[in-house]
């Protein structure tokens, strides 16, 4: 009962962001691509990076690992001198893998990467991304067919201002979905069909995201820039 | 005295006095004392007299059954005589005679006996009186509320836990909640901090922080134990709102059958639409509403037995969206209600009394939090009780002795259905919200908890000065395979004709039957030895002061492992003091209590030290009530510390699940700020044609002191708030008695 106490009052807190902020240090999400990756493949890995007063950015990592993989598994995650990987395993290692942690013969093997971003804003930004071996799946093409307002967005987006301007998308209802702004208030951000508001206290130039992550461990993300007038 | 055999005297004394008495000399002396009913009433209008003694100014019981007689000869006999009352005598023997017990006419034609003054049941324990509890501002009329005014009472702006109460530091389920005797599982709503049960259809409520006797069980820490009202001779209706709720109660006697029945409705569910901000993301499906009902029957089948029935029910209901679109993500929907009947026969003949009684509680627990998570619990408890109890005024050099025997079996059959994460225990530190995907703790299934307790105790007087409490209790927890063995004992020795010093020790258990613990048939009750000492001194007519200095050793906490799994592996320890002094005098009452306390434990014998999660060293309330013709004013201001806080460190991002998962620091190595606060109260009484009316007004927090209650994160844990209690809380209400 506590949590629904919690939870109601949570819109009347001050001075926390709320999820959907772009306005502020953050990993919005990490990419492994592939997230699936066969016996000889390499994923690579990089990251949505959202800065307090600065635009988003694709970020690589400085550092990453495997510190909870199952023995063997943890070297698979590699610097090339350019970017974090994960490759270089071996049939042995992920039967090894599957007898280890109760899995199917033939099913993919979890590996947990911990990734780590360039500080931003002071803030230290580590994440995980769970990386799939033994098997093949690829990232979402794309977030889907996006409406801003009814029409779908162009290179940047203009909405009107003290309106709601609703938000959507048609990618496939298993995903999971994620609008992000810092341009204005955001209502129901983690829905197919949210919308937007900017009030005459908000922001009213930013940036719009749309992060799709689907239930495989795929994700892919487009920003827009977007300003109210 | 011819006439006033001892069989026809209504009247109970203070053994000790009695003895204490026989060494004074015959100088006059002032004389107060207090005349009570048999069920602990004040009895009001009774007329005190001194026997042979007409130049005596008599004297007349005030509201709260206060007398006072000046210069009276030291051992004279007192005559007490009130309508519906037969007559009784006391002996003054002291400045202060204690309580005199009046049996009614019809009482006094059952059996007439002389028993020891009725202490309180345990060191620190206290009686909250229903005729006082408008006195004490800041309860909003509200007698439960009224315990977080007492010493012991871990203090927080809302209910701690499931049940709503904290005692002495440990966890709220290591305290027992009992109406009319048997367990009920909450004593608050879920909303407003309002207690299930109204003053009006409450006749006592007993605190006991520590120390209790056998006759209590299943629990490690403390018991409050609330009885319900019967119906007086006087018929009465009366109708209270407030902007709490709306009730009504009606009450009286009708041949040999008494009856009160209750009834009450939230109010403030109606007013929250129109505080609420329309901007707020939320959508209040069902605004947090609630019912209550209390029943009570007494029936005089014969002069020695009567049959009561009671039943108290209480229904909780909220649902609400944190968006406007409703979606189902975003639920949230609780339902708590049960409903406890009780049927019970009391049978009293010479030396003997006995209670019995049988109880069914049908409870369903609801609780479902976006589309994932889920718990659904259906209880039903079927219980009994009964105890005989003897007394002798003297056997083998013993006086006044007491020995009771008796069961209790606590039968309940628990139908589970959750999908949630595991749930925080003590000390789990719980900084922001669970993971709204996370259902790792499944269960479906039922649980059986047949529960049997045995008592049996004996109280005497070794010397005039000196009495002593030894008794046995034994628990079988026949789910676990446990059976407990909990010796206790109890000793009074009265120092000053005003001042008893106690000591009182025992074991205690309190079964793992709490929320997740019913998934694990394999833990074992948690045990705490209990040890204080405390003193009681009545200085000046009036006045009552009772301090106590408590020591607490826990053990077989349940905790949960770095693997998850539940076991008896904590240990810890609890010790302080306490003080609670009241004066009634005139037209002041006065309320004070404070509570020094530190409550340390270890999760496994070798783990680190840490405190108990609601560790509060400092707890403060000081109360003061003056009433005048219809007038009264009362102010009430309260100081505590804050609860610890485990600090959050850092976070990891799960981008799978677009999750943070926070890293804690060491456990409660914060704490949130001192809270203080004033709270004021006025109340007027005024006649509206044939009915008797009140109007009241009590405010909290009045020089809006918005204190911080606990922290709140953000999602990714870089940020922190303060979870900031109400800057003020009016509380306005209408009662009128017919």
């Amino acid at each position: 009962m506590r949590w629904v106490v919690l939870v109601a009052c949570a819109g009347c807190l001050s001075g926390i962001d709320p999820e959907w902020q772009l306005d502020h240090d953050r990993i919005v999400a990490i990419r492994a691509t592939p997230p699936h990756i066969p016996l000889g493949g390499t994923s690579t890995l990089d990251g949505l990076i959202a800065h307090k007063g600065e635009p988003t950015d694709l970020e690589q990592p400085i550092a990453a690992g495997a510190p909870t993989a199952v023995e063997g598994l943890g070297d698979a995650v590699t610097f090339d001198g350019q970017h974090w990987n994960v490759a270089g395993f071996n049939e042995a290692q992920l039967d090894q893998a599957r007898l280890d942690l109760g899995l199917a013969a033939g099913a993919p093997v979890p590996l947990d990467v911990i990734v780590q971003f360039a500080d931003s804003g002071g803030v230290q930004l580590v994440g995980k991304k769970t990386v799939w071996l033994g098997d093949s799946a690829d990232n979402p093409a794309s977030v889907g067919d996006v409406q801003v307002g009814g029409t779908p967005p162009g290179a940047s987006i203009t909405i009107p201002s003290d309106v709601d301007v609703p938000l959507s998308t048609d990618t496939d209802t298993a995903n999971m979905v994620d609008w992000l702004t810092s341009c204005g208030t955001m209502h129901d951000d983690d829905e197919h069909a949210a919308f937007v508001h900017v009030q005459p206290s908000d922001s009213h130039a930013g940036e719009l995201a749309l992060v799709v992550r689907d239930p495989l461990g795929g994700v892919v993300w487009q920003v827009w820039p977007i300003s109210a007038q | 005295m011819p006439g006033f055999g001892p069989l026809r005297y209504a009247l109970l004394f203070v053994v000790a006095l009695e003895a204490v008495a026989a060494a004074q000399d015959v100088a006059p002396i002032d004389v107060a004392g207090r005349v009570i009913d048999s069920r602990g009433r004040p009895v009001r209008g009774a007329s005190v007299t001194v026997d042979g003694q007409p130049a005596i100014v008599p004297s007349t019981t005030d509201a709260r059954g206060r007398f006072q007689l000046a210069g009276v000869p030291t051992g004279a006999s007192l005559v007490i005589a009130a309508d519906g009352f037969q007559t009784g005598l006391a002996t003054a023997s002291a400045a202060s005679l204690g309580d005199v017990v009046l049996l009614s006419v019809q009482e006094a034609n059952e059996v007439i006996e002389v028993k020891g003054e009725a202490p309180p049941d345990s060191p620190g324990a206290a009686r909250l009186d229903r005729s006082e509890v408008s006195r004490i501002p800041g309860t909003g009329n509200d007698l439960v509320r009224t315990l977080s005014a007492m010493p012991g009472v871990v203090n927080s702006q809302f209910p701690l836990g499931f049940n709503g109460i904290v005692i002495r530091g440990s966890a709220p389920e290591d305290s027992k909640l009992l109406i009319d005797g048997f367990e009920v599982p909450a004593l608050y709503h879920d909303i407003a901090f309002r207690s299930i049960v109204p003053t009006e259809a409450i006749d006592s409520l007993d605190y006991l922080p520590g120390g209790f006797g056998v006759e209590y069980g299943r629990a490690a820490s403390g018991i409050v134990a609330l009885t319900t009202r019967p119906g007086a001779d006087q018929a009465t209706e009366q109708v209270e709102t407030s902007s709490l709720d709306a009730g009504a109660l009606a009450q009286g006697k009708a041949g040999k059958l008494r009856y009160m029945v209750a009834a009450r409705r939230s109010t403030i569910d109606l007013l929250i639409p129109l505080i609420l901000p329309s901007s707020l993301d939320l959508s209040l499906t069902t605004v947090p509403r609630y019912y209550d009902e209390q029943l009570r029957l007494d029936y005089a089948l014969s002069p020695r037995w009567t049959l009561t029935a009671s039943s108290i029910g209480s229904d909780d209901l909220l649902e609400i969206y944190t968006d406007k679109a409703q979606n189902a993500d975003k639920r949230f929907y609780n339902r708590t209600r049960f409903a406890r009947f009780i049927f019970g026969a009391r049978y009293s003949d010479g030396p003997w009394t006995a209670t019995l009684a049988a109880s069914v509680m049908p409870l369903e627990f609801k609780f479902e939090s976006g589309a994932y998570q889920f718990i659904d619990v259906n209880q039903i408890a079927l219980d009994t009780r009964a105890e005989a109890i003897h007394t002798s005024k003297n056997i083998a050099g013993l006086t006044d002795l007491v020995w009771r025997v008796g069961e209790q079996t606590n039968i309940s059959h628990y139908d589970v259905d959750l999908a949630l994460p595991p749930q925080p225990r003590e000390g789990s530190p719980q900084a922001g919200f669970p993971n709204p995907n996370d259902t790792s703790n499944r269960f479906d299934g039922v649980a059986w908890t047949p529960d049997i307790g045995l008592w049996s105790a004996l109280t005497a007087g070794l010397s005039p000065a000196i009495r002593a409490t030894l008794g046995l209790r034994i628990d079988a927890f026949t789910r676990s395979n446990d059976v407990a063995t909990q010796p206790r004992a109890d000793l009074q020795i009265k120092v000053t004709p005003d001042t008893t010093l106690r000591l009182a020790a025992g074991a205690y258990r309190r079964p793992a039957e709490n929320q997740e613990e019913l998934e694990h048939p394999d833990l074992h009750p948690e045990r705490a030895t209990q040890t204080i000492l405390g003193m009681e001194n009545e200085p000046i007519a009036g006045l009552r002061v009772q301090t106590s200095l408590y020591y607490t050793d826990r053990t077989n906490l349940i905790i949960r492992g770095d693997d998850g799994v539940l076991r008896n592996t904590g240990v810890g320890t609890t010790y302080g003091a306490e003080l609670l002094g009241t004066l009634r005098r005139g037209p002041w009452f006065v309320w004070v209590s404070a509570s020094l306390s530190h409550s340390v434990r270890h999760d496994t014998p070798t783990s680190p030290e840490r405190l108990f999660e609601y560790d509060q060293p400092v707890s403060i309330n000081a109360a003061a009530s003056w009433r005048r013709g219809k007038w009264q004013l009362s102010a009430r201001f309260e100081l505590y510390s804050g609860l610890p806080v485990t600090p959050v460190v850092g976070a990891v991002f799960d981008s799978d699940a677009n999750f943070y998962d926070p890293i804690y620091g060491k456990p409660y190595t914060q704490r949130a700020p001192i809270h203080h606060q004033l709270d004021l109260r006025v109340d007027r009484s005024f006649m509206w044609g044939p009915i008797h009316m009140t109007w009241f007004i009590d405010v909290q927090n009045v020089y809006l002191n918005q204190s911080t209650v606990g922290y709140f994160y953000s999602y990714d844990y870089t940020q922190r708030a303060a979870f900031q209690s109400l800057p003020i809380l009016p509380t306005v209400g209408l009662r009128g008695v017919l």
